[in-house]
């Protein structure tokens, strides 16, 4: 008897530590003691050291008092908790940053609500790039669901020193880029670098369809398949490396500060850069994307993070408060000042980043330029984009032909689409 | 009069236990029933779904590559991982059994890596495994200069990877347990043995191995099933990668459930794994109960 209740304890027990999906994952720890707050913001903005001086400015120019929860800086623990609690009604969050894969995940599941009537009304929404706000932010509904709190570019950066030491002075072709490969490669540095973790590596699998003017979405395309080859051979030739392949942003800055790469694809405005003494004209700085494509067109990808509100919220006109703020001067500046983020609004732009300012010059080209898009991606989104990441890798590993990655490509934009 | 005491006196550990089989009820019986329920319906939070299909979560599960791949490796890194606790940790145990100077320190620093949270070294494991920046290669490269290596970039290597950082962090804690069993053995068996001539070898054979057999087999219950349910190593340091090579069959069920939000589907691969755990703990609980562990 005894030993028949113990076995059923173990199984108990074991049962427990298998089954975990059936219970409510807990709330994430307020950074703040509790007490009267007007709204509570779920922010990936707590780890910056200016963050207080922020909150500060925000809480001021709103009349708000603002709770903060530190969301988690992995990418993937973040997205987990945020669709815990959206998918779960917990309604101790009002407003919620997601980026472009969160939004495009929840902007059609009802957790988020709509802003045409309270803050992105027509003429708000008219001073935000129109083909963003379109294909990122709106729903089926036509319901704007978040505020763009910036504007980012994956931007082309380039080694200064390194394009000196090799005596190329721009990188406008194909031709000019493989010329620059060769130049640069050898002695454990490379004429590319990337972020090849498979939930990373489907921006610049994304981007060189782009740049070869192929299609994300259909991989029976010949330029999808000529853009993959050439990422193929640069592994072949020895001028990208395949230690790449679990890198992540925080491992590949180290090695673009280092002088690893030549070039490679970046968000953002070059914080880690210049936090290492190395962002500059004379050391890495970003230039104008190539043109690969037959027709001379450039391509670049857009993102940026939306305030969001959550629908089981309990405090809506706070929360609407806020997001006002945030479409406005005031809002932009701050997050321009603090957080280093360029205005989404392109006349708030303007007037807030100084013409000094190298990243304004370097965005107005890219605007004018390039052939300016949201990412490609799909409801299902992170699945989609780890399941391309992983046979890229794959395929990057010789382990698959060509072939059997493009129609397994095709498969998973069928699956998922 | 002295029936009805007996009774209630047999009673009294049931009432006291009461409460503790209510939260029980409430934290296992209810998840594991739902989990259940919800393994034969088709849940896709993102979708709008919640239908009734079956097995057809069951049948996938076994058609899909992903999953197969991931109980390939749970398969292989239960296996080698356990092979080495036992192995290594009894040496370990050993070892820290014997007397000499800072015996006690080294029986204490020997825990730390078990101290320490599986995610962070999870992750200081990621960058210890870099081939720029990483410690291993830097120690190797003292011998071997012109050593490059990316450890997690290739199948074999990166499982190796995820093994060699669970037996750091868990062996530890496993020979210390070994080694409480050590401690139970008389040292006159020992005496005994030698003035009968027995080797050391023999020693170790007869003497030691079968009065820690039973400890050791009791102590391969719960770090299997750790092992089997382990996530957070995986999710740390390689997020699964490189493709679904070092995807654990906890870490895809815990991607599928709260990433991809497909319930029904990763309740499905929950109650395998369920069921899995209840046979391994059957075998073993029928194995240390058997009369060739008996002391």
């Amino acid at each position: 008897m005894k030993r028949r209740t113990g076995r059923m304890l173990s199984l108990a027990l074991s049962a427990g530590m298998a089954l975990g999906c059936g219970a409510v994952p807990a709330m994430a720890e307020s950074t703040e003691a509790s007490g009267d707050y007007d709204l509570t913001l779920y922010s990936i903005q707590t780890t910056d050291p200016e963050f207080k001086d922020w909150l500060s400015d925000v809480e001021s120019g709103t009349g708000l008092k603002i709770n903060v929860i530190a969301a988690p800086t992995d990418s993937d623990t973040r997205q987990q908790k945020v669709t815990t609690m959206l998918s779960t009604g917990d309604s101790s969050v009002d407003i919620i940053e997601i980026n472009d894969e969160m939004s495009t995940t929840f902007k059609n599941s009802g957790w988020l609500e709509g802003l045409n009537d309270t803050v992105m009304t027509d003429d708000v929404r008219d001073k935000f790039a129109k083909g963003y706000v379109d294909q990122m932010i709106t729903n089926v509904d036509g319901q704007v669901i978040g505020v763009p709190s910036y504007t980012g570019y994956l931007a082309f950066w380039v080694n200064q020193q390194i394009m000196d030491e090799v005596g190329i002075k721009s990188i406008d072709t194909k031709d000019d880029f493989m010329k620059y490969m060769e130049a640069v490669s050898g002695n454990g540095r490379f004429g590319y670098g990337g972020s090849w973790e498979k939930t990373y590596v489907f921006n610049e699998i994304a981007q060189f369809v782009n740049m070869f003017g192929g299609d994300y979405y259909d991989w029976t395309n010949p330029h999808n398949k000529e853009a993959m080859e050439f990422l193929h051979e640069l592994v072949q030739k020895g001028y990208t490396s395949l230690d790449q392949l679990p890198d992540k942003y925080e491992q590949m800055n180290p090695k673009a500060i280092d002088g690893k790469y030549g070039c490679w694809f970046m968000w953002g405005t070059g914080t880690d850069y210049a936090n290492a003494d190395m962002l500059g004209d004379d050391k890495i700085h970003m230039a104008m994307v190539p043109s690969f494509a037959e027709d001379g067109s450039r391509s670049i990808f857009t993102d940026s993070w939306s305030y969001v509100l959550n629908a089981a919220s309990e405090h809506k006109d706070a929360a609407v408060k806020f997001l006002q703020y945030m479409t406005g001067k005031d809002g932009m500046e701050a997050s321009y000042k603090y957080f280093d983020r360029y205005p989404a609004r392109a006349d708030l732009a303007e007037e807030i980043v100084p013409d000094s300012n190298p990243v304004k010059k370097m965005y107005a080209e890219y605007a004018k330029e390039c052939n300016v898009q949201g990412r490609p991606m799909l409801p299902q989104t992170m699945e989609f984009i780890s399941a391309m990441g992983t046979i890229f890798q794959s395929y990057m590993r010789d382990e698959i032909s060509i072939d059997d990655f493009l129609s397994q490509a095709q498969g998973y934009v069928e699956e998922y689409q | 009069m002295y029936r009805s005491k007996s009774k209630a006196m047999a009673l009294l550990p049931w009432l006291l236990v009461l409460p503790v089989v209510i939260l029980r009820a409430f934290t296992t019986i209810y998840p594991v029933t739902k989990t259940i329920r919800d393994s034969f319906f088709d849940i896709r939070l993102l979708a709008g779904k919640n239908v009734f299909c079956g097995f057809e979560n069951y049948i996938r599960m076994f058609h899909d590559p992903k999953v197969l791949i991931s109980i390939q490796f749970t398969v292989i890194f239960v296996f080698v991982s356990m092979f080495f606790h036992i192995t290594l940790g009894v040496l370990l145990a050993m070892a820290l059994n014997m007397k000499f100077k800072g015996q006690r320190f080294l029986r204490t620093i020997v825990l730390i890596p078990w101290a320490m949270p599986s995610v962070v070294a999870g992750m200081a494991a990621k960058w210890a495994f870099n081939n720029d920046y990483g410690l291993i290669n830097d120690l190797i490269r003292r011998i071997v200069p012109s050593f490059q290596y990316n450890w997690l970039i290739y199948r074999g290597s990166a499982r190796a990877a995820v093994i060699a950082v669970d037996l750091w962090k868990d062996l530890p804690f496993f020979a210390i347990l070994v080694l409480s069993n050590l401690q139970f053995i008389s040292g006159d068996l020992y005496e005994a043995a030698k003035v009968d001539g027995a080797s050391a070898r023999q020693c170790f054979t007869k003497i030691t191995l079968p009065l820690i057999a039973k400890g050791v087999a009791t102590l391969c219950i719960p770090f299997t099933l750790w092992r089997l349910t382990s996530f957070d190593l995986v999710y740390s340091m390689t997020s699964g990668g490189p493709g679904e090579d070092t995807a654990l069959i906890a870490y895809r069920i815990t991607t599928e459930a709260f990433t991809n939000l497909n319930i029904g589907y990763a309740s499905a691969m929950a109650v395998v794994l369920f069921l899995i755990m209840m046979a391994f703990s059957l075998i073993n609980m029928r194995i240390t109960g058997s009369k060739k562990f008996e002391t």
